[in-house]
């Protein structure tokens, strides 16, 4: 399937860039590190991304089993469709971590997809999301890329959005003439305030629009030493509640959207792809049982798809809490021994150069949350 | 003089019109029986184009995977063609021309806006095509005849419609002990029931998480719900009616939110009746919904006072629609002038196009299709305008529909949008070139004398000399944007 841009902004989802165009202080002292964070909506299932070589597996999945997985260790196996993912893990470019969620039980796409990207614990609470808290925490002067303003990136100042258009853009003086009709102080009137900021490039008409002409717009950002440092891919699609299937099944498809975003990056980014951390998010996973519609229902447990050159190793990181029905979340899912958002808080913190302690303060609530970085990222 | 009012509740006054003498009554006309459909051109059934998805399904998944499964080259030709012969590119934008050709065109403003509510509450996401061939269908065929009786009704309605069905998995429920879900069992293969369905009816259509369900009352009412499906067969895959399949149906009693239902005469297709019943009769659905409605209307954070009337209005009638939207009306006006809202990209484009009189949409000439070939550019214009204003009206990304605040519409990307769009179609537009942009603002907006010194001062620009750039400096204003 080729991704037109269109769909990606209605189908796939959307990409939104982060990061300062115009250097501040902070940022200019900085090592600059890049943070993509790829949203895969609807619930990954991370027994199908990453299998486990266990028995189990088969007797719950008889008719969605994966077949034709790759080995990553003697204990996990990956995907076939996610083939750019493999290839970094054998450049040490690629890791998982496994058996982890945010920490929400209760199966509810919109509430967790709502947490997922506010880091909280009460759906629809914070009107915020924990990536632009982060982003805020670090005071970096932050540019947003994308056409709808996901939650995740919302901070307390809103960070601005942009993304490529076909049309003609208004020209300055159309703008001073169409913001004296705006109310002064109102959203709207910040909101042209900050599109008649816009530096000259961001006010040119874009006529191809090709989706990988997009990802590779994308990846040309982040290389940039004086551009964004944060990305966000939104992928939809992942609740396959019916025809989840195994190698050519729906889950694989999307999956390899996910892989294709990854090798765009890759290839676009070169050699900043050293200095760039992809990690995957998802509202939650699946039930390990399979259903009568050869799909699976809305679980708990799944696992962080991570790829860069600022990965510590290739390695499948997990507290592996076991498939046999006792060891599962409610007798039906696999549990979560890691909470997702001390893998997120880890990556903002290592990204962005601030202290662990200050960032879980600004990003989660202070909530309890494990350092991680030393085991995930490099020194 | 409340000029506001008729964009507030629906797109504003043409050129041609009267200004009503009783702004009430005008608005209060509209909402008693649904409006017909303007559209000149050639209206699908969803019949016709259930029939169009079923020829593509089954041949996609059935036919051309295996028959090129060696020549890609092939294979994507033979595709292609399979779109264009199924209107695989076609209809989402025809979908898109029937209902703003009603909402510019026709006479029931008020109606058209109540409806475009209606399709984003029972929303339908994007998913497995149905944006393609069914969306559209569903929302002229399902939602909009249902609109002016009972809310029950109408939930009815929808939640045995094909279109909610598949797009909320409800085909894919076993219930474990069902005759199939036994079967199933005894060959060791699951038999479990999908919660979506249930899930949505209970937290999107109905009661709201206000009414404090559990997980417990989610799997009752999926076991009620089990059996109502869209039947599979072999040439047609899950494209045929609707059926209820005793044979994935629960046996017995399930509790949902304390009430207990059981099967009333000989089919127990009659709890899930009961059920829905139950929950219209909810007394949080009406809040639930009266504060949906009076958020769509009149600002985003409605007060008590504002809802109160329309709750009243729903428990005296036990939901009758039109004497809520009647209600809604009031408050609508009352609040004009007082409470502004920010409008989704499709009622300001509307706006626009009905207030000046703007040449769109497209006409049935423009809109023919000959099924061989790549629809013209022009015929998928609608869909990819709405796209590219991040209002993709067909094909939200999740079941809670689009937003209803500001908050989420208010971004610097999608604010260029509508003014490189409000350029674009006033300097495209044949119509836009001569129109005279202040007799339209007179009839329009209550703050007159400010819209006519901004238009003024937009004439005195030397790069507004040519007339139609005014229309771009009006549409772009405050004065549209917000109502």
């Amino acid at each position: 399937m080729t991704i037109g841009r269109r769909e990606f902004i209605a189908g796939l989802g959307s990409l939104t860039l982060l990061g300062s165009p115009i250097f501040n202080a902070r940022a200019a002292r900085l090592k600059k590190k890049n943070l993509v964070i790829v949203m895969l909506r609807g619930g990954m299932d991370g027994l199908t991304a990453i299998q486990p070589n266990d028995r189990r597996m088969e007797e719950v999945r008889p008719d969605i089993l994966v077949t034709g997985t790759k080995k990553l260790t003697s204990d996990f196996n990956v995907h076939p469709r996610l083939n750019s993912f493999l290839s970094c893990w054998k450049k040490g470019k690629a890791a998982v971590v496994h058996a982890t969620s945010i920490p929400y039980t209760l199966r509810s796409h919109f509430d967790g997809q709502n947490l997922m990207e506010s880091g909280g614990h009460t759906p629809y609470a914070d009107k915020t999301g924990w990536l632009g808290r982060g982003i805020e925490a670090s005071e970096l002067g932050s540019l947003a890329v994308s056409l709808p303003m996901p939650l995740i990136l919302r901070g307390n100042l809103n960070p601005d959005n942009y993304y490529p258009t076909w049309m003609n853009l208004p020209t300055k003086d159309e703008m001073r003439l169409i913001n004296s009709s705006y109310t002064k102080g109102s959203a709207l009137a910040e909101t042209m305030e900050r599109v008649r900021n816009r530096p000259v490039a961001m006010m040119q008409r874009v006529d191809d629009n090709d989706a990988h002409v997009l990802a590779r717009v994308a990846a040309q950002e982040l290389k940039r030493e004086d551009g964004p440092r944060v990305a966000v891919f939104d992928i939809g699609g992942f609740d396959t509640h019916a025809a989840q299937g195994g190698e050519d099944g729906e889950h694989g498809e999307r999956l390899a959207d996910y892989d294709k975003v990854l090798k765009a990056l890759r290839e676009g980014l070169g050699q900043a792809f050293d200095d760039t951390l992809v990690l995957t998010l998802t509202e939650f996973g699946r039930k390990v049982e399979q259903n009568g519609g050869y799909g699976t229902e809305h679980g708990y447990g799944t696992a962080i798809l991570m790829a860069g050159g600022l990965l510590k190793e290739a390695q499948i990181y997990a507290d592996w809490p076991g498939l046999k029905t006792k060891h599962l979340f409610e007798k039906q899912d696999l549990n979560a021994t890691i909470d997702a958002r001390s893998v997120y808080c880890s990556a903002m913190s290592y990204c962005f150069d601030v202290d662990f302690k200050t960032m879980k303060t600004n990003a989660f609530f202070g909530d309890d949350l494990e350092d991680l970085s030393g085991r995930l990222f490099k020194a | 003089m409340k000029l506001d009012f008729y964009r507030k509740i629906g797109y504003g006054l043409r050129l041609e019109d009267d200004i009503p003498a009783d702004p009430i009554k005008w608005a209060e006309k509209q909402v008693e029986k649904p409006a017909p459909l303007t559209w000149p051109g050639h209206i699908p059934s969803a019949k016709e184009l259930l029939d169009h998805r079923a020829v593509f399904v089954y041949q996609d998944r059935k036919v051309i995977r295996k028959k090129y499964k060696d020549d890609r080259k092939a294979y994507k030709n033979a595709k292609d063609q399979l779109r264009y012969q199924t209107g695989e590119r076609y209809f989402k934008s025809l979908e898109t021309v029937i209902r703003q050709h009603a909402a510019v065109k026709g006479d029931a403003p008020v109606f058209e806006r109540i409806w475009h509510f209606w399709c984003n509450h029972f929303a339908i996401s994007e998913k497995d095509m149905l944006a393609q061939w069914n969306t559209g269908a569903y929302q002229r065929e399902i939602i909009r005849p249902n609109i002016c009786g009972n809310f029950t009704d109408l939930v009815k309605k929808v939640t045995t419609s094909w279109t909610m069905i598949h797009h909320l998995d409800n085909s894919q429920s076993i219930s474990p002990n069902s005759k199939w879900g036994k079967n199933n069992r005894k060959r060791g293969r699951p038999a479990t029931v999908n919660e979506n369905h249930a899930r949505e009816l209970l937290e999107l259509h109905t009661v709201s998480p206000a009414a404090g369900y559990t997980q417990k009352d989610v799997v009752s009412l999926s076991y009620i719900m089990a059996g109502w499906e869209n039947p599979h067969s072999k040439k047609r895959e899950e494209c045929n009616p609707v059926k209820f399949n005793v044979n994935k149906h629960e046996p017995g009693d399930h509790k949902v939110l304390g009430k207990r239902f059981k099967q009333r005469g000989l089919s127990p297709k009659s709890k899930l009746i009961d059920c829905i019943e139950y929950l219209c009769a909810h007394p949080e659905t009406p809040k639930f919904i009266c504060r949906k409605l009076v958020r769509h209307f009149v600002c985003d954070e409605p007060t008590d006072a504002m809802v109160q009337p329309l709750i009243d209005a729903w428990q005296e009638t036990k939901g009758d629609l039109p004497t809520v939207y009647k209600a809604l009306i009031k408050v609508v006006y009352d609040n004009t002038g007082v409470e502004k809202k920010f409008l989704n990209p499709e009622t300001w484009l509307l706006q626009c196009v009905r207030i000046a009189g703007l040449n769109w949409p497209p006409s049935p000439e423009i809109m023919e299709y000959d099924f061989k070939s790549k629809p013209r550019r022009e015929a998928r214009q609608p869909d990819f305008y709405m796209r590219e204003l991040g209002h993709d009206l067909l094909a939200p990304s999740q079941p809670n529909g689009w937003p209803e605040t500001e908050a989420e519409w208010m971004s610097p990307e999608l604010l260029i949008r509508r003014l490189s769009f409000a350029a674009n179609f006033a300097n495209d537009n044949k119509i836009g070139k001569f129109f005279d942009y202040a007799k339209a603002a007179e009839k329009n907006f209550d703050d007159t004398e400010n819209v006519r010194k901004y238009l003024k001062k937009a004439k005195d620009i030397d790069f507004y000399s040519n007339p139609k750039r005014i229309g771009q400096a009006l549409f772009s204003s405050e004065w549209m944007l917000k109502v």
